[in-house]
């Protein structure tokens, strides 16, 4: 794709979001919408703006990460290892099998109540739900990329006498890294996701427990900015991830 | 495939199921914990609830909202899915947009659409509509791209118009993959519809879960989550079903839908 056609697409990329923030401000100016439901959008981004360089703002936002980085953390180490394993195994595989197509349609939010009364209202409950609900994605990608890495490869490293647990590591992960990485992310938008639901139903801290703090007094501006937030760190992380992967999938042929 | 697997196929999933209702008995017995009951406690709460008249019409107004919300959102994704996928305009158009909304909690929305819509059913609907449009927009958009460009051009040589094209080729060709976004989202109704549930907090399913929680009726709270679980296992098991029957042909990738987002 040559550089102008990308520049073309990033523009016409922009116009739907703009077009929304033109109604948005369209519906306020026209008084279609009272301003106490919906703010004017240049009072929420300059809230926001506010917002972001006031500490404790910053505290609430840390406090969120904090949760979603451990529980993603947990869910990728758990999905990667279980997956690899039950891609090798076959005895291991009949028994993670059923078990995961029983769990992965679960609704885990359901779950959260027991998480609650189990491990009590503070960080645990929320890694543990999202941990649970950012795992299947990345194990199932993970089992997935591992179970169709091309044979030859598998049998090359015996050849050359390869030991079976470093056949593991050094052939089929790597091989199923871009298929890991897909999950990985699909798992992230999930932990975004779960981390900021878990705020919103028991919180003292956190974007979500802003959100719902906000919706209890009705300041319409401050339940946008929490909810902007997310969405903005979705895209961090999202465009962080995606550095990650150019790096390690450098020399795939098409990353 | 021989018959003794087939049915081995069948049953692990029922044994699983056994087996970590086990595991929860026994753990509940190791802890001893008030507020922690026992898988056949629990289990023994649920005919309670499914027998309360008002519980059961609360449970049937969810699955209803949910209905609903999922099969607009499917009617209006897969449309735009198919289009982003075979126009390069549109995807570039609509890309970046639902990228901003894709890390939103569609539940997270619920506190605003309540403040214009009220707490009613047509802002439940409206969350879960949301939530489920952009795995199957994704899914319909990946399957779109993928269909192969040399049958496009038979059907165009065929005199076939763009919109027939779509329609006749990219459809049926997009379909398991379509089927898939639709699988994902079907859960994630579920799940969309738990959490509206419980931060409008008036009826529903998740109401009656978090209302046990609040007063301390742990026996109804894991009740509820059985009954939950047992709706998400066996919507997701019946899709599949639906699913195998339309694309018989399609041999499926991988008999688990990847993105549960």
């Amino acid at each position: 794709m040559t550089s102008r056609a990308l520049s073309t697409d990033v523009l016409l990329g922009l116009l739907p979001i703009a077009l929304l923030i033109a109604l948005w401000q369209g519906l306020v100016s026209f008084e279609l919408a009272p301003v106490a439901l919906l703010p004017p959008p240049g009072l929420v981004f300059s809230r926001l703006l506010q917002q972001l360089v006031t500490f404790s703002f910053q505290q609430e936002i840390i406090a969120t990460l904090f949760r979603l980085f451990t529980g993603f953390l947990i869910a990728v180490a758990l999905g990667v290892g279980v997956g690899m394993v039950a891609a090798a195994s076959p005895a291991i595989n009949a028994t993670v099998r059923p078990l995961v197509r029983v769990l992965a349609p679960l609704p885990k939010v359901a779950l959260y109540p027991a998480l609650l009364l189990l491990l009590g209202f503070g960080h645990e409950s929320k890694i543990a739900l999202v941990a649970a609900d950012a795992l299947f994605p990345i194990l199932l990608s993970t089992y997935y990329g591992a179970s169709t890495v091309e044979q030859k490869l598998i049998w090359s490293a015996m050849a050359a006498g390869t030991p079976r647990r470093e056949i593991l590591l050094k052939v089929v992960l790597p091989a199923a890294m871009p298929s890991i990485l897909t999950g990985c992310r699909i798992g992230l938008v999930i932990s975004c996701i779960v981390v900021f639901l878990a705020e919103m139903i028991t919180s003292t801290d956190g974007l979500g427990h802003v959100l719902i703090t906000a919706a209890r007094t009705f300041q319409a501006v401050d339940m946008f900015v929490p909810l902007i937030t997310i969405s903005l760190l979705g895209l961090i992380l999202n465009a962080l991830l995606q550095a990650a992967r150019s790096y390690l999938l450098r020399g795939f042929p098409e990353a | 495939m021989t018959s003794s697997a087939a049915i081995g196929r069948r049953v692990a999933p029922l044994l699983a199921c056994i087996g970590l209702l086990a595991a929860w008995q026994v753990a509940a017995l190791a802890l001893k914990n008030d507020s922690f009951p026992t898988a056949l406690e629990a289990m023994r709460a649920v005919p309670a609830i499914l027998g309360d008249k008002e519980a059961l019409i609360n449970i049937l107004a969810s699955l209803r909202r949910m209905a609903i919300g999922f099969a607009a959102a499917v009617a209006v994704s897969i449309p735009l899915g198919l289009l982003m996928g075979r126009s390069r305009t549109v995807a570039a158009f609509f890309n970046p947009l639902l990228m901003v909304i894709y890390p939103v909690p569609k539940a997270a929305l619920m506190p605003i659409i309540m403040l214009w819509l009220g707490v009613g059913d047509i802002a439940k609907t409206l969350v879960i509509f949301l939530g489920v449009s952009l795995p199957v927009i994704y899914h319909s958009f990946e399957g779109a791209k993928a269909v192969e460009e040399k049958m496009l051009w038979s059907g165009a040589a065929m005199g076939l118009s763009a919109a027939q094209c779509l329609v006749r080729i990219v459809l049926p060709a997009a379909l398991p993959e379509i089927l898939t976004g639709c699988r994902t989202g079907l859960v994630l109704a579920l799940i969309t519809m738990i959490t509206s549930e419980m931060i409008a907090r008036q009826s529903g399913a998740g109401n009656i879960l978090f209302n046990a929680l609040d007063m301390g009726q742990y026996d109804t709270v894991f009740a509820m989550i059985i009954i939950v679980g047992a709706m998400g296992i066996g919507l997701d098991a019946a899709f599949e079903k639906v699913r195998a029957r339309l694309v018989r042909w399609s041999e499926p990738q991988f008999d688990m839908p990847l993105s549960f987002s």
